[in-house]
């Protein structure tokens, strides 16, 4: 227990990394690789948005006292970055409904020995 | 307005042209495009002029303080690469002037990609370049699949997830880096990262931003992206040429950069060495598997990239830039390679190398392109591939250097005098001849640059990189007997060992790796970086 209270939200970010990291690695259905790339890409975001933000800050929206906001740098930036991401998201799965409806599986191996031929 | 503002200029000018033109019929639009193209070159040459006569352009965008505002800047190493960016963008935008396959939502992404690449050249921020290679990285995926036949959306989906994972560890890198130095700038990062005590701090996230760098720069064993979208059946030929000519250059040229920002902490030469010499060996071998005209020089892009990024960490300078220059020159026998190769499927309407013959007798044009960039490549004398691996040469001490180089050259090579047999013989089977005078005109006018690009080897290195070097032992007899003995040795080794091991070349080529396995290698990629890092 006493190991789970001193994880702060960077740590549990860096483990989603990896989570989906090995999701990517693993997992044999196409539908779930995407939702794990997907997830290390979250993972990576919400660390970068903890960055620079001491215990008690508030997020810098219009209205909090400058003093105690946290670092705004990357809370702008991670809005880019978390648009970027669902973009591409999106596209990943539009092209894995196209492949899945022409070669008829939802898994890579079988995936890869159809398209290979 | 200041002069700082073409940098603004450059990187904008393209996507907006491309936007606001949009309205107009398809051949006013390509001639608008090409236009704005030819202007964007302009720039980019005076750009060059002005960096060149020692004046670095730099700008904080929005006039925020140093720290916070996204710099671009552009110096002697990014301006010869705006440069190139810009000419071969004009090049092959000229040379599909009657394509059939123009129209003006590829015209636009095209232009939109144009951007994007000379953006990331100009670029001084991490965050910037992130955005900017992710962009990319989206419009590639579409041009990849843009004709959607076969399997090129399989193609392209592979390619975006693989570089998706490889740019969530890029992010991750630099969040590492954001908080240890509380800057994005490169400049101030380089000067914080040399205050910290001890490199360990730095080490995660150097390894995180350098996976996604090598990914990028193709190297091994991440470069099973690179022939997918540079060879992909159904990308235009003017997509792989710009895909080989300028985009995977990002790679090296962010390789280049961030190496410099960590250099004060982290020194990674030996690795990339390393990496760059294996890369060569394992891109040559597989395109002497392949049968596919335009994978073949897919998977020679990946052998050329280990050469570039050898000479860059070789030590010295010459080789150093031996590298760079050899940067350029892949571009131009390269991005010359891939548009003939575009030329001769269409009009032979097949693929491999076995069913196509007589390109010198059915479209002389193309031939001779298609050889001036062959010897360009091998880096036959006179022309410009002998310049640059002369410098990295110059690099490489003993025994065991001079025979890494020759074994990479013989691959090089043999992987060549099979892909010139569509030279000769009689062609099978009926040919549609291109009756294009722009595909003619571009192919000789890059043809001939590659020769120039050999004759005046000096002049050029001095004109685009600044140091003087000499050129003189490249074309020494030794050079010269060395050259024909690699191509009588190569010759020998086609006709004795290539031609009767085929089923060996079949499973070779049939082999494809499944995503999870590609994943995998990304990971031990970076965790192999990692354990150099903690253990010398």
């Amino acid at each position: 227990m006493a190991l789970i209270n001193t994880l702060g939200i960077s740590d549990l970010a860096i483990a989603l990394f990896f989570i989906g990291l090995f999701g990517a690695m693993t997992q044999r259905s196409i539908m779930k690789t995407i939702m794990s790339v997907g997830i290390m890409d979250m993972g990576a975001i919400l660390y970068f948005a903890m960055a620079n933000r001491p215990d008690g800050a508030r997020p810098p929206i219009a209205g909090t006292p400058p003093e105690l906001m946290a670092d705004p740098v990357p809370q702008a930036l991670m809005i880019t970055a978390i648009v970027i991401g669902v973009s591409v998201v999106a596209m990943c799965l539009a092209m894995y409904m196209r492949v899945a409806y022409r070669y008829r599986t939802a898994e890579w191996s079988i995936l890869t020995r159809r398209v290979e031929k | 307005m200041t002069i700082s503002s073409i940098l603004y200029l450059i990187i904008l000018f393209p996507v907006t042209a491309a936007a606001t033109g949009y309205f107009l019929p398809q051949r006013r639009y390509h001639q608008l495009l090409a236009a704005v193209n030819v202007s964007v070159t302009v720039l980019a040459a005076f750009l060059f002029h002005t960096v060149r006569s020692g004046q670095p352009l730099e700008h904080l965008m929005a006039g925020w303080p140093e720290g916070l505002a996204i710099r671009l800047v552009a110096d002697s190493l990014s301006a010869p690469l705006v440069m190139l960016g810009a000419v071969f963008c004009t090049g092959t935008l000229l040379f599909s002037t009657r394509a059939d396959y123009l129209d003006k939502t590829f015209l636009f992404l095209f232009m939109a990609l144009e951007s994007t690449l000379l953006g990331i050249f100009l670029s001084g921020d991490l965050f910037n370049i992130y955005v900017l290679i992710e962009l990319s990285m989206l419009i590639i995926a579409i041009l990849i699949m843009y004709k959607q036949d076969k399997q090129s959306v399989y193609d392209a989906m592979l390619y975006l997830m693989m570089n998706f994972i490889a740019m969530a560890f890029m992010l991750l890198g630099i969040g590492f880096i954001y908080r240890i130095t509380g800057v994005l700038d490169l400049n101030m990062m380089h000067e914080r990262i040399a205050m910290l005590e001890s490199p360990q701090a730095v080490m995660l996230p150097f390894a995180m931003i350098m996976t996604a760098i090598a990914l990028k720069a193709a190297m091994f064993p991440l470069f099973s992206w690179l022939p997918r979208a540079h060879g992909a059946p159904s990308a235009p030929a003017i997509v792989s040429a710009v895909l080989s000519g300028v985009q995977v250059k990002t790679g090296v040229y962010l390789l280049i950069r961030v190496s410099a920002v960590f250099a004060p902490q982290i020194d990674a030469t030996a690795f990339f060495l390393v990496l760059g010499f294996i890369t060569s060996i394992v891109g040559f071998l597989l395109a002497i598997c392949q049968k596919d005209i335009k994978l073949i020089l897919a998977y020679h892009t990946v052998s050329q990239m280990g050469l570039i990024v050898m000479g860059l960490h070789l030590g010295t300078e010459t080789a150093f830039y031996g590298g760079l220059y050899h940067i350029i020159n892949h571009a131009l026998f390269k991005g010359l390679l891939f548009l003939t190769a575009g030329t001769i499927i269409e009009s032979y309407h097949r693929r491999s190398y076995a069913e196509i013959r007589g390109v010198m007798r059915t479209m002389p044009a193309i031939g001779l392109g298609t050889l001036a960039g062959m010897l360009g490549i091998t880096g036959a004398p006179f022309f410009n591939g002998s310049i640059s691996k002369y410098f990295i040469s110059d690099g490489l001490q003993g025994n065991w250097g001079g025979m890494a180089l020759f074994l990479i050259n013989l691959g090089t090579t043999l992987s060549f005098v099979k892909y010139a047999v569509i030279l000769f013989g009689k062609p099978a089977g009926k040919v549609d001849r291109p009756r294009d005078p722009w595909v003619a005109s571009v192919a000789i006018v890059f043809g001939l640059a590659c020769l120039f690009g050999g004759l005046l080897g000096g002049p050029a290195v001095q004109w685009l990189f600044g140091p003087t070097l000499k050129t003189a032992g490249a074309l020494s007899t030794q050079k010269i007997l060395g050259f024909a003995i690699t191509l009588g040795i190569a010759v020998l080794a086609y006709r004795l060992v290539v031609s009767r091991i085929g089923t060996l070349l079949i499973r070779v080529r049939t082999n494809k790796f499944t995503f999870n396995q590609l994943t995998v290698m990304m990971t031990l990629f970076f965790l192999a970086l990692l354990a150099f890092l903690w253990l010398r």
